[in-house]
């Protein structure tokens, strides 16, 4: 494959390594498949400001004439008509017109019979806070998802790396420290450090941006020990190579080892551990909400685990005990509600884990033959 | 596999005993070659199949070994002379690498029978790439007929001892695989033998017991072990007993007949037991003649559908019929005698590579143990089966001198005691110099020289070779330059033309660009690739 | 002998942890409010109008019955919140390590929702429902370990073919999947199976399928007479060991028993499921590690039979590492109990912590105590992993 380069150029080993390794994941259908999903939510997030906020007077849904629709049983009443005839009950919920559909409405079963529902989300109260269009949610829900993750991976990775790294390098007793009390953070189920680290700090705190950055520096407590781990695996396998020994040997100082050779060769672990985090933490914070932690002030919110969580537990779980005990089959369940967004988080965990998992299989050197 | 009825030859007063089965029947070759051919390689085509193009390690190479002697292969680092004896062994990682073509003939069966069958290779247009689809079922079932092969037929040993052996198992449980693969019978001929009970037993007991308290000279103790294991009907058993009794061995010497008594209780099966491991004998010298079979097969020509299929059967019936055998309760019971049966042949077997302390040895780890004392068990382990072919990726190269001195000298003693054949791999020719009859000189995937050990010193053909001999610093001639030979080893995914050594040879003329040289007879069994000679051309 | 010395080595390790944990702790509740730091230490709001249960002698003060200001006064003294930090420190360690980790408070949330546990300490209530959590956990595990090492090992010797790319398919969905989600949606599913489309239990009287398989005990209507038998109190707990699979054989409810694993059953999958997801990509590729090692080329030349190499050979070296992730993996085992035994409605410690945290008012004391019983269960277990380890590679207790 020796093709001939341009003349005038140096080759460059960084860039036929980079174009090395992309071959190798290009090979790998799965990571593909990941990349091209995880690019589609890149998309979608970069222009998540420009998307109305749900709960905004276009989403926010009224009834045909203009009352807040009403409940029937913990559903609202659902009515399929053609806009310009007439409802056949009153203050039944209807999708409000000049709402841009991109995906269409969804066809689902309704005690009217077959027919297009509303994308609608429930809330534990509607008198307080208004429904709102679930696919809506999910568009903003990027926006908070996304940042939120990589606020954390991001800010975890960094303080990890760097702890990591002075750990592994300089040893003794540096060393020692920073490895009983990563053992210290490992040992409590994370978790339960961070519904506790809330429960104490968060729950009276109503401003949105101060309770995201309790939630995120909760998440970070708990995070920056495993990139901790895995960078001082690395460092101390590193630091034994020939070229360290050479380089020092040189004259290189300690500073120049660390920047040049050591972190470097050690930090591509650490890109597979960022790129699989980004895809856990949304889980994580849905898995808090359901367990009836609030994360954010409102139930409505505009993420995807929040939707999920609150959807399944009101929706599926509790109108299961008290409401369908006996007359299951009349139960509309609003599927779509905890589905879409449990489905957005599946696939965003799930790409993303595919392409760390390509990264992985790339990287490795047994494997590039 | 003759169950052995003789009794262990007479233990020399110096040096170690001669296990018995290691030593062969009066008459064996030593030294002496010229016998049959046993290993016949033709046109072997070895390439790897990288990111980078297709790498062609092994360009079609021929040679042949024969019964008793020793082959040496050298040549450069990275010329194929592992390759090659991992082709031989089918030991080639296969996603890389494939056997391409040739022919293996090992006592005239060919071991890559089916091998164009295994893949299909298609280049991939506008690429200079090659897709490859490897078929592994194929591949599978040639591995399973290779491992009847391996182990009794050619074995192996390492370049690297340190990391050949299973770190988690000691060194007798690994040897005792060994031996129970391949020379189970004899194993199971150990434990069956007489009962504690028969007269004469107890008084042999006491005999040697006696005198190891009083220290007797190691002869007389030896004697003695001699006498209880023929007590005992258990020829094999002398030697347990005399390293029980030994006065140098540690904590037994207190109490040397509680341990005696203890041994020889162990020996005590039931009847069910005995049941039991008559028929894993009968069990596996089963499983050795079907081996057989299919070696006569193979040999009668080319095994076909039908046969191959057979063959399969055979041995899945092979794997199911000692569950047929098997009696509940009874194996577990039967692990411990076996387990120690296997101690106790490992220690014989490590005598045998003149290891001093062999008990000591055969219970540590592999980790516990010096490098040339690994390569010792590896070599222990490799001939314990008794094999045609033993080849040695370079054993020594990993060693100090002096160790090394000790593993050839070991090497040479064992070919001259046990006639098998030696293919061994070396970059260094003074090693070859020591053991080898016979070296074949390999350069980028191909043999370039062929020839028995004195004439290739004495009157290099090759250039390459001639390159090589004058590189080798001498001490005789201190004033000559020290020479090397210009260039460096070519790219072998895009070898040079026609004949490889062509940019780096001195005589390179126009017709060696272009064609590859053949391997011509330049008389007295030296054979050349090279155009500058004009002998006959060797028959493929 | 060389082994208990590597016991005991690591055994000492396990202190400075144990002693991290209830520092976070200590730094935890010193952030508290005052009041509610003594609702989690003696159960009870000084706020709040008392009602004895913790005697007012355990505070120091000999007024029976009505104590409710000086409580306040006394519980500062005792836990020494005028003296200066390090001395708190000191008195929480001491209290931490003997045990006295405070009570369940009278009026908090958790006791509201369980009111067995009203008032009791904290060690109590725990003890009650630790044996059940150490139940399913056990299902769990042997779920874990039955399939990820097998299947682990299958796809790491067939790489890239199907049965590979299948498990690749399982480890990452269950990775995708959030455990609430499956366990509701298996929950669901299973309802709908057992009782049809109408949800009536073909097993009881009593209405809903749902109550098969949600709760750990049968509803009250399934049990003679309508009443929780003796040895059940309040249809939680049982005695006398506390594993409910065990008391119910003593007491001869073999049925019983048997329902207990069955509904034990699927939330262990559940939670099976999330880990499989990780230890089967770390069995893999351990696995595929050790295939490449040295000696296992040695030992397909000596002849051993494929499967052997790999059962024996490289099986054997590829669970060193499979246990040490095991161990690591183990906190995050953990941490997925409470959110299960909440869908599934399992009395677990899990679920303890759970209704702490998020009824309000939350109940400080619980909080504290599952934090540090579940580190302290994530510290045997790496200890135990650790030594197993030493059992199993040679290397370890003797190099």
């Amino acid at each position: 494959m020796a093709a001939a380069a341009p003349k005038g150029r140096r080759p460059n080993p960084r860039l036929d390594q980079i174009k090395r390794t992309w071959y190798f994941f290009r090979r790998n259908s799965l990571a593909m498949i990941g990349l091209g999903i995880i690019v589609f939510f890149m998309i979608v997030y970069v222009y998540a400001p420009f998307y109305p906020a749900p709960g905004t007077s276009l989403q926010t849904y009224t009834a045909s004439n203009g009352q807040p629709p009403v409940q029937n049983g913990p559903f609202p009443e659902i009515c399929t008509y053609q806009p310009g005839e007439a409802p056949p009950a009153p203050n039944c919920y209807q999708t409000p017109l000049g709402m841009p559909s991109v995906v269409g409405p969804t066809v689902g079963v309704s005690p009217a019979g077959i027919g297009p529902l509303p994308f609608g989300s429930l809330t534990l109260n509607p008198a307080t806070t208004p429904f709102f269009n679930t696919f809506a949610g999910l568009l903003k829900g990027t926006d908070w998802s996304i940042s939120i993750s990589v606020g954390i991976v991001a800010t975890g990775a960094l303080i990890g790396v760097l702890l990591g790294v002075v750990s592994g390098y300089f040893g003794g007793i540096v060393d020692e420290t920073i490895m009983r009390v990563t053992d210290i953070f490992l040992s409590i189920p994370g978790l339960l450090l961070v519904i506790i680290f809330l429960a104490i700090f968060g729950i009276s705190v109503q401003s949105l941006e101060l309770r995201i950055l309790i939630v995120v520096a909760a998440f970070v407590i708990i995070w920056w020990p495993i990139y901790a781990r895995i960078v001082r695996g690395q460092v101390l396998v590193t630091r034994e190579q020939r070229y360290v020994e050479a380089a020092r040997a040189s004259g290189a100082s300690s500073g120049r080892i660390l920047r040049k050779h050591i972190i470097p060769n050690s930090v591509y672990p650490v890109f597979v551990q960022m790129s699989l985090d980004v895809g856990t933490i949304p889980l994580l914070i849905a898995a808090i909400v359901f367990i009836g932690f609030k994360v954010f002030p409102t139930n409505a919110f505009p993420e995807w685990g929040t939707m999920t969580a609150l959807s399944v537990q009101s929706s599926v779980l509790e109108s299961f005990i008290t409401n369908c005990q006996t007359t299951m089959g009349s139960c509309i369940i609003p599927w779509w509600q905890f589905f879409f967004p449990g489905f957005t988080l599946f696939l965003f965990a799930i790409s993303v884990n595919f392409m760390a998992d390509g990264l992985r299989d790339a990287f490795d050197p047994r494997l590039r033959r | 596999m003759a169950v052995a009825a003789t009794p262990t030859t007479p233990l020399p007063e110096t040096g170690s005993p001669l296990p018995r089965q290691i030593v062969r029947p009066a008459g064996a070759s030593s030294g002496q070659p010229k016998g049959d051919v046993v290993l016949d390689i033709r046109n072997l085509k070895t390439y790897f199949y990288t990111y980078d193009g297709v790498v062609r390690a092994l360009d079609g190479i021929s040679f042949k070994v024969r019964k008793g002697e020793t082959l040496g292969i050298a040549g450069e680092t990275g010329c194929g002379k592992s390759v090659t004896v991992f082709s031989v062994m089918r030991l080639i990682p296969d996603p890389p690498g494939r056997i391409v073509s040739g022919k293996i003939l090992f006592r005239g069966a060919n071991l890559l029978w089916g091998i164009d069958r295994e893949a299909k290779v298609k280049p991939i247009k506008n690429t200079g790439r090659v897709k490859v689809t490897r078929r592994f079922r194929r591949i599978k079932a040639a591995n399973e007929r290779m491992s009847a092969i391996r182990g009794r037929g050619i074995s192996m040993i390492f370049q690297e001892p340190s990391q050949a052996m299973n770190p988690i198992f000691p060194v007798y449980d690994q040897i005792g695989e060994v031996l129970l693969l391949h020379r189970g019978p004899e194993l199971i001929d150990g434990l069956l033998g007489a009962t504690p009970e028969d007269p004469g037993v107890e008084p042999a007991i006491e005999a040697l017991a006696s005198a190891s308290a009083r220290n007797a000279p190691q002869s007389e103790i030896r004697e003695l072990a001699k006498a209880l294991a023929d007590a005992l009907h258990l020829p094999s058993f002398s030697i347990r007993a005399f390293h029980l009794s030994r006065p140098t061995s540690a904590s037994r010497n207190q109490d040397v007949r509680k341990a005696l008594h203890k041994e020889v209780r162990g020996l005590h099966l039931s009847a069910v037991e005995k049941g039991y491991l008559r028929n894993r004998k009968a069990l596996i010298l089963l499983e050795n003649d079907l081996r057989a079979t299919y070696f006569q097969e193979m040999q009668e020509g080319e095994l076909d559908r039908r046969g191959e299929r057979a063959t399969r059967n055979r041995m899945r019936l092979r794997r199911y019929s000692h569950l047929y055998f098997r009696f509940p309760g009874v194996t577990r019971r039967l692990e411990r005698p076996l387990r120690d049966e296997t101690l106790w042949r490992s220690v014989e077997i490590l005598e045998g590579v003149r290891i001093a302390n062999p008990v000591q040895i055969a219970k540590s780890y592999p980790f516990e143990l010096s490098g040339g004392m690994l390569q010792r068990v590896m070599i222990a382990m490799a001939l314990a089966p008794e094999p045609v072919i033993l080849m040695a990726d370079e054993p020594t190269t990993a060693l100090d001198v002096t160790v090394q001195a000790q593993i050839l000298g070991l090497m040479r003693d064992l070919k001259e005691r046990v006639g098998t054949s030696i293919v061994l791999i070396t970059h260094d020719l003074a090693v070859l110099a020591e053991v080898a009859d016979r070296v074949c000189i390999m350069y980028a995937g191909e043999i370039v020289e062929n020839a028995p050990i004195v004439r290739l010193f004495e009157s290099p053909l090759h250039p390459y070779t001639q390159g090589l001999l004058a590189s080798i610093p001498r001490f005789d001639r201190p004033d000559k330059r020290l020479e090397s030979i210009p260039g460096s080893v070519p790219n072998l995914i895009t070898p040079p033309t026609g004949c490889k050594f062509h940019p780096r040879c001195p005589f390179a003329m126009p017709i060696c660009k272009e064609s590859r040289p053949p391997m011509t007879d330049e008389g007295d069994e030296h054979s050349v690739a090279c155009f500058l000679y004009h002998g006959a051309p060797m028959v493929e | 002998m060389r082994l208990w010395i590597y016991i005991v080595r690591r055994s000492l390790l396990v202190v400075p942890v144990i002693i991290g944990v209830m520092t976070i702790t200590f730094v935890l509740i010193s952030a508290l409010p005052v009041s509610e730091r003594l609702e989690a230490t003696f159960g009870t709001n000084p706020r709040v109008p008392y009602t004895p249960t913790v005697p007012c002698s355990k505070l120091g003060i000999d007024t029976p019955g009505n104590c409710t200001n000086p409580i306040y006064k006394a519980g500062i003294d005792k836990l020494g919140l005028n003296q200066p930090v390090p001395v708190q420190w000191a008195v929480y360690m001491y209290n931490s390590l003997t045990l006295h980790w405070g009570y369940v408070g009278n009026a908090s949330g958790l006791a509201g929702q369980i009111p067995l546990a009203k008032g009791q300490p904290v060690t109590t209530v725990l003890g009650w429902f630790l044996p059940y959590t150490l139940e399913l956990a056990g299902l769990s595990l042997a779920i874990i370990l039955l399939i990820s090492i097998p299947l682990g090992n299958l796809s790491a010797v067939n790489r890239n073919r199907p049965i590979d790319q299948g498990s690749r398919v399982l480890s990452f969905s269950g990775y995708a999947l959030p455990a609430f989600l499956l366990g509701s949606f298996v929950l669901m599913a299973a309802v709908l199976v057992i009782g049809g489309p109408s949800g009536k239990s073909p097993f009881c009287a009593h209405a809903s399928s749902y109550f098969d398989l949600y709760g750990s005990w049968p509803a009250i209507q399934c049990w003679a007479g309508s009443t929780y038998p003796t040895w059940l109190k309040a249809g939680q707990v049982s005695s006398p060991t506390g594993f409910p699979t065990v008391d119910a054989a003593i007491h001869g409810q073999y049925w019983v028993a048997l329902d207990t694993l069955v509904r034990m059953i699927l939330p262990a999958f559940v939670i099976a499921y999330g880990t499989i997801a990780v230890l089967l990509r770390f069995v893999r590729n351990s696995m595929l590690e050790v295939l490449n090692l040295d000696f296992i080329r040695t030992a397909r030349a000596k002849g051993v039979p494929e499967r052997s190499v790999i059962k024996k050979h490289a099986g054997r070296n590829s669970l060193n590492v499979t246990l040490t992730v095991v161990g690591l993996t183990f906190a995050g085992f953990i941490a997925g109990f409470p959110i299960i035994e909440v869908v599934f409605g399992l009395n677990g410690v899990g679920r303890l912590l759970a209704y702490s945290v998020t009824l309000t008012p939350l109940d400080f004391g619980t909080i504290f105590g599952t934090t540090i019983l579940f580190t302290i269960i994530v510290v045997a277990a790496n200890l135990t992993v650790d030594v197993l380890y030493a059992v199993l590679d040679p290397r370890v207790r003797l190099g």
